[in-house]
């Protein structure tokens, strides 16, 4: 179970963390009290752990900076849902262990409320609804309990047992349809 | 849809359908200088060795070609120490631009999947490879397992009618089309170019359209059949289709247009600015460097003077194009008219080497994108255009009229 900290309007990664700290980066923890801070002012303290944040708009625009997922998920935040994303935020959010999904919020959906999300369904109910998402791929889920793209490469053999990496297209027209 | 057709091709996991995740092999990778050296702190950071293949993993070396200073410089050579050590394919300064040479070389062979850590890895459309940006991580962990991870797209098809004026083409049609729909229509879509006007392109002309894919917010593009591989590619249908958003535009005496500062939506057709000052004029980056863009900037100076007041630089995309344009006398013809011809590489795009405008220079480029500061002076106000127009506008100082172009 999830609490949902509900926010609104377009964000931007400038919105998630201030240009400003991005070169205290070798500390996280201290970004997670910086937190949407010009944004939404003191909601930095007040976020715990397993808390949810579900966006109304664009989540996450703007630069390439990975501190904007890392300190999200410093700050104790297990999930990002939102209509859109912005391209490389969501690549990030991924990459850095924090699951982003698609997936506008109710009409009416209320701040603090609580959330469940079924993963390998697709489905996520609160407020007595139930809502659907697209279901990551079993990869993702895999980076995602790694704790992130590289803790999830690190020690692992490669390829995996019983597959090998084959080219067999080379151009599409001496391949079968 | 092609990008599903790419997809479902090298699909490892996952629902392939458009807003789904799914895992797929990747065949080929490549990174730039701009970040190797992050690329090679990761490696060691998290004790990396191996890479899938070697041969299929390219590094090269285009932002900085000419060492600017003595921090880039050994930046730069501890990035080719480590392409030693992983025994990856290295391009060296003046091969030329990644996404130049990759298309010369066959990188981007269609139906494949190619990842670059450059935003405009996406020129491998024209080429009908799936060829997407990436960043540092992602680029590392591909490079290992030679997979990565992707959120499907949904198709754009967007028709294109009718033929622009003579003095308009590649780079016209894009900068139209920025400003006539801005990004909000393609944003993290795939672009499927289709109509009599994509068709009819050259080689060179829709590697500049695929390469701005980027620009209208894309994740990808696709171009038509067209030029030297059309036997390769595959019809593009015009019209929608089930899941397909279908937009079509008539460009039919369409006039050449010009991006103002700062960013390439910002365009206007070409006269909105005509008799503006110009004092540095670049021709050159990935979108605007290919044999045709040379030929047309020596075919305009020949036998002239560039203007005393204008700086003016040229910049060929590979050594290839280099050497083909050294050969047909262009680079002869551009010397003698008095502009400076670089050595090939990403040239004055971005700051990261010669020429650094100068505060208050109004600086005419063909290169794709002209936020402030982009060329390492935020004192600078950047116009795009074509190589065409630019062309012109060394010789006049001004940026022309249509008319002064016929």
């Amino acid at each position: 179970m999830h609490r949902v900290i509900v926010v609104h309007g377009e964000i931007s990664t400038d919105d998630i963390i201030p240009g400003k700290y991005k070169h205290m980066h070798a500390d996280v923890a201290k970004l997670a009290d910086h937190v949407f801070e010009n944004r939404f002012p003191g909601l930095a303290g007040e976020l715990r752990p397993g808390d949810v944040i579900w966006c109304d708009e664009l989540f996450g625009i703007g630069s390439s900076r990975e501190q904007a997922a890392t300190s999200l998920k410093a700050a104790g935040v297990e999930c990002v849902l939102a209509p859109d994303f912005g391209r490389i935020f969501y690549r990030n959010a991924w990459n850095v262990g924090l699951p982003a999904v698609r997936c506008s919020p109710p009409p009416g959906l209320r701040d603090r409320t609580s959330m469940q999300i079924h993963w390998d369904s697709g489905r996520l109910e609160t407020g007595g609804e139930e809502l659907t998402f697209a279901s990551p791929a079993p990869r993702l889920m895999e980076i995602r309990q790694a704790g992130g793209l590289l803790p999830w490469l690190k020690g692992r053999e490669w390829p995996p047992e019983g597959r090998s990496i084959q080219f067999t297209a080379e151009a599409w027209n001496v391949r079968p349809n | 849809m092609l990008v599903q057709d790419v997809i479902d091709r090298r699909l490892i996991s996952g629902t392939n359908e458009p807003g789904a995740t799914v895992a797929v092999t990747v065949d080929r990778i490549y990174l730039q200088d701009g970040n190797s050296p992050t690329i090679a702190r990761l490696f060691r950071e998290h004790g990396f060795s191996k890479v899938f293949d070697p041969e299929r993993i390219g590094v090269f070396f285009d932002h900085s070609v000419i060492w600017p200073n003595a921090e880039i410089a050994g930046r730069i050579r501890e990035a080719m120490v480590f392409c030693e050590t992983l025994g990856v394919q290295v391009f060296r300064p003046g091969e030329g631009i990644s996404h130049v040479v990759a298309m010369e070389q066959g990188w981007f062979e269609p139906g494949s999947i190619v990842l670059g850590t450059d935003s405009h890895t996406c020129t491998g459309g024209a080429r009908q490879a799936l060829a997407l940006g990436m960043g540092a991580s992602d680029a590392v962990a591909a490079m290992i397992t030679g997979e990565t991870w992707l959120r499907v797209p949904e198709t754009v098809r967007l028709e294109v009618v009718g033929r622009p004026s003579p003095a308009a083409g590649a780079k016209d049609v894009m900068l139209h089309v920025l400003a006539a729909f801005g990004q909000e229509p393609f944003l993290y879509r795939s672009v499927e170019w289709c109509g009599e006007w994509p068709e009819s392109l050259t080689d060179d002309a829709a590697a500049t359209v695929a390469n701005m894919a980027v620009e209208m917010g894309a994740k990808c593009a696709f171009l038509p059949p067209h030029g030297s591989l059309a036997g390769q590619l595959r019809p593009i249908p015009a019209g929608g289709g089930e899941g397909v958003i279908h937009y079509r535009i008539d460009v039919t005496d369409l006039p050449p247009y010009l991006a103002k500062p700062h960013s390439p939506t910002n365009s206007h057709p070409l006269d909105a600015s005509a008799g503006e000052a110009v004092n540095y004029v670049f021709v050159g980056s990935c979108t605007n460097s290919r044999l045709e863009d040379i030929a047309e900037t020596a075919r305009v100076l020949e036998g002239r003077q560039v203007h005393p007041t204008v700086h003016m630089l040229v910049t060929p995309g590979s050594r290839a194009v280099f050497l083909e344009a050294m050969s047909l006398g262009y680079i002869e013809t551009l010397t003698r008219a008095g502009a400076i011809v670089t050595p090939p590489g990403c040239g004055s795009c971005l700051g990261t080497q010669g020429s650094i405008p100068a505060s208050g220079d109004r600086v005419l480029s063909t290169m794709n994108r002209n936020f402030l500061g982009r060329m390492g002076n935020a004192g600078a106000d950047i116009f795009l255009s074509s190589p065409l127009v630019a062309a012109h506008a060394a010789l006049t100082g001004e940026i022309p009229h249509h008319s002064d172009l016929n």
